[in-house]
């Protein structure tokens, strides 16, 4: 992948939880339309990462840079109109409502269609073709007025890919999009991942090092805190403290 | 398109509601179509209540300081300036409620759940210590006396002070507004709020500022409620400090769980079946309000859902179609 410039800096970044210091000086870049993972052992802190990065949670200490931009401590609702996106590790929907409404919820804000007193939200013909086109995109297209609750753990998932879709991302994050599937649920996952975000910036969280080599450009590997490397594929792997911190272990 | 929310179950019903409370007047006595004024009346307050509770899920006991509000401007500005239509005197109602509203938003709703619901009646308590101190403005414990005055609108006349025109008056323009609001829960805020209250911190990541839309939602309702409140003074053509009270905020909760949360008629059932209760057992005797609380403890423990849970449930098992509803969009809170 060539190098565009970034799309994404993070420097120096510090979370800590009353006096539980979980993110330690992370410092890490993005290039535009590169796919970048993020590995590491449970309890790294890969996940309060994304945390910090798509505003849950205000660092510590550090800064955060999109497209140049200084982002740190902003919102999540105001990330997400810059056009950065992520997916929860553990699916995070409206579990009450159809999967349609789940998914035009998405789509319906980035049509401005959010706080008026007086539109109907049905009505919108290119809000509910675009939620259509993303539902066949992630092969929720059958279940579409079913309510989140009755689906399968696969297709709560892909809804998963969907909401974080939904509002036309440039950065997206994936937080372990794949976590308790099968190998071969895994591969169509991935599929999937690979297909619906070409042309855009990932960072993804995943386990399975098979998948880790063969989708990502470049690799980050998260180490209690810190970052022990990022770089290409190939150097990670031969890269010896990667391989006893991590790698070794499985 | 497929992708419709709206659920034809319930617009029959409606249907037939509007039919009838057109045609009340031909087969009731007086004294019945002057309940029904009030009924009408209440069940703005109470759709108005289930916006914010059953929609989206915001307990609050503060709702009559918007309610009282209402009466007491309409009081005050029929009292204070003379030649001012109902219409203006309404707006002025519904002005100051969203004034209200959105001055005391802007403070409570920095805090979640039983915070917020405390500081609502802290809040309430304090618009009723203003209405009673400020006895030059209120008349304090005695009232104001509200002179109804008659429409003179676009070119039409009408007595007001006529039970049955007043009626007339306040089914049009008060079954308007909650047709509006009808409709609003199909808007994209009305979906929003429901969203917010299912999964804020999605909602968040899907790009909502969920305070301002709870800030939006809190004062509209204020709003509404005022407007109820200007009609409760017209209505009884007087203002006391019971309209801004805590049991004016039992009143509405009473009625909403009553009639249910969990779809949007079901308050308006809660609105007509609270009044009629009032009615018949204040005329029987003095402790009512005794009567009133064994209800609601009763409602609350064994019929959660409301008077229109238990209509659609009993519907559902005639029918033997239990269940097939869970496809169905969510409306107000399910019990
Ligand atoms: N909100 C929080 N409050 C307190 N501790 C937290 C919070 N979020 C994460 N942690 C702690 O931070 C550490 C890293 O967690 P996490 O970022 O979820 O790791 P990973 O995603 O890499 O498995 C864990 O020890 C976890 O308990
Ligand atoms: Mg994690």
């Amino acid at each position: 992948m060539k190098d565009n410039g970034r799309i994404l800096e993070v420097r120096d970044l510090y979370k800590d939880f009353s006096g539980l210091e979980v993110l330690a000086g992370v410092s890490f870049q993005v290039a535009q339309g590169e796919r970048h993972a993020v590995i590491g052992p449970n309890g790294a802190g890969k996940t309060t990462l994304f945390n910090v990065i798509t505003g849950k949670y205000k660092p510590s200490g550090g800064s955060i840079l999109f497209q140049g931009r200084d982002i740190t401590g902003r919102p999540p609702h105001q990330l997400c109109r810059m056009k950065i996106s992520r997916s929860f590790q553990i699916t995070n929907a409206f579990q009450e409502l159809t999967v349609f409404e789940n998914v035009r919820s998405g789509v319906r804000c980035l049509h401005g269609l959010r706080y008026h007193f007086f539109r109907r939200v049905d009505r919108d013909v290119a809000v509910n073709r675009r939620t259509e086109e993303l539902l066949h995109l992630v092969g929720l297209g059958s279940v579409a007025d079913a309510p989140v609750s009755t689906l399968s753990y696969g297709q709560q998932r892909a809804l998963e890919i969907a909401l974080t879709l939904s509002t036309d991302p440039e950065l997206i994050l994936l937080d372990e999009p794949t976590a308790g599937m099968t190998r071969e649920e895994t591969a169509e996952a991935i599929q999937l991942i690979d297909r619906v975000t070409r042309g855009k910036t990932l960072i993804i969280i995943e386990h399975d090092m098979d998948v880790v080599f063969s989708l990502a450009d470049r690799i980050s590997v998260l180490h209690y805190g810190r970052i022990l490397a990022s770089d290409r594929p190939h150097v990670i792997r031969d890269d010896q403290r990667v391989k006893d911190a991590y790698l070794g272990e499985g | 398109m497929r992708r419709r929310s709206g659920n034809p179950g319930s617009v029959f019903p409606g249907i037939a509601l509007v039919g009838g409370l057109l045609a009340a007047p031909l087969f009731l006595p007086l004294y019945h179509v002057n309940l029904l004024t009030e009924v009408i009346v209440f069940a703005l307050y109470a759709v108005s209540y289930n916006l914010l509770l059953g929609y989206a899920g915001l307990l609050s006991f503060g709702h009559a300081m918007f309610f009282g509000t209402g009466a007491y401007v309409t009081a005050v500005a029929l009292a204070h300036l003379p030649g001012l239509s109902v219409g203006s005197a309404i707006l002025l109602s519904v002005a100051a409620a969203t004034l209200a509203g959105v001055v005391t938003g802007a403070l409570l709703l920095r805090h979640k759940g039983s915070y917020f619901a405390l500081l609502t009646l802290a809040f309430n308590a304090l618009f009723y210590a203003v209405a009673t101190k400020w006895h030059s403005v209120t008349g304090g414990d005695d009232g104001l006396s509200v002179n109804r005055p008659n429409l003179d609108f676009l070119g039409v006349h009408l007595d007001l002070s006529d039970i049955t025109t007043f009626y007339y008056f306040a089914l049009i323009t008060v079954g308007a507004l909650i047709g509006y609001c009808w409709h609003f829960t199909h808007t994209a805020m009305g979906r929003t709020v429901l969203l917010v209250r299912e999964n804020e911190e999605r909602m968040k990541f899907l790009g909502y500022d969920t305070n301002i839309s709870r800030l939006l939602l809190f004062t509209f309702t204020g709003a509404l409620a005022g407007c109820a409140g200007s009609y409760y003074a017209l209505f009884f053509e007087f203002t006391s400090i019971s309209a801004i009270s805590i049991e004016m905020t039992t009143t509405v909760l009473l009625m909403t769980f009553i009639g249910g949360t969990g779809s949007f008629l079901g308050p308006v059932l809660g609105a007509l079946v609270y009044t009629l209760l009032h009615d018949k057992l204040s005329d029987i005797t003095d402790r009512w309000p005794l009567i009133m609380g064994l209800i609601f403890i009763v409602m609350v423990l064994y019929v959660p859902g409301g008077l229109s849970g238990l209509i659609v449930s009993i519907r559902e098992r005639l029918a033997g179609t239990a269940g097939k509803n869970a496809a169905q969009p969510l409306e107000g809170r399910k019990p």
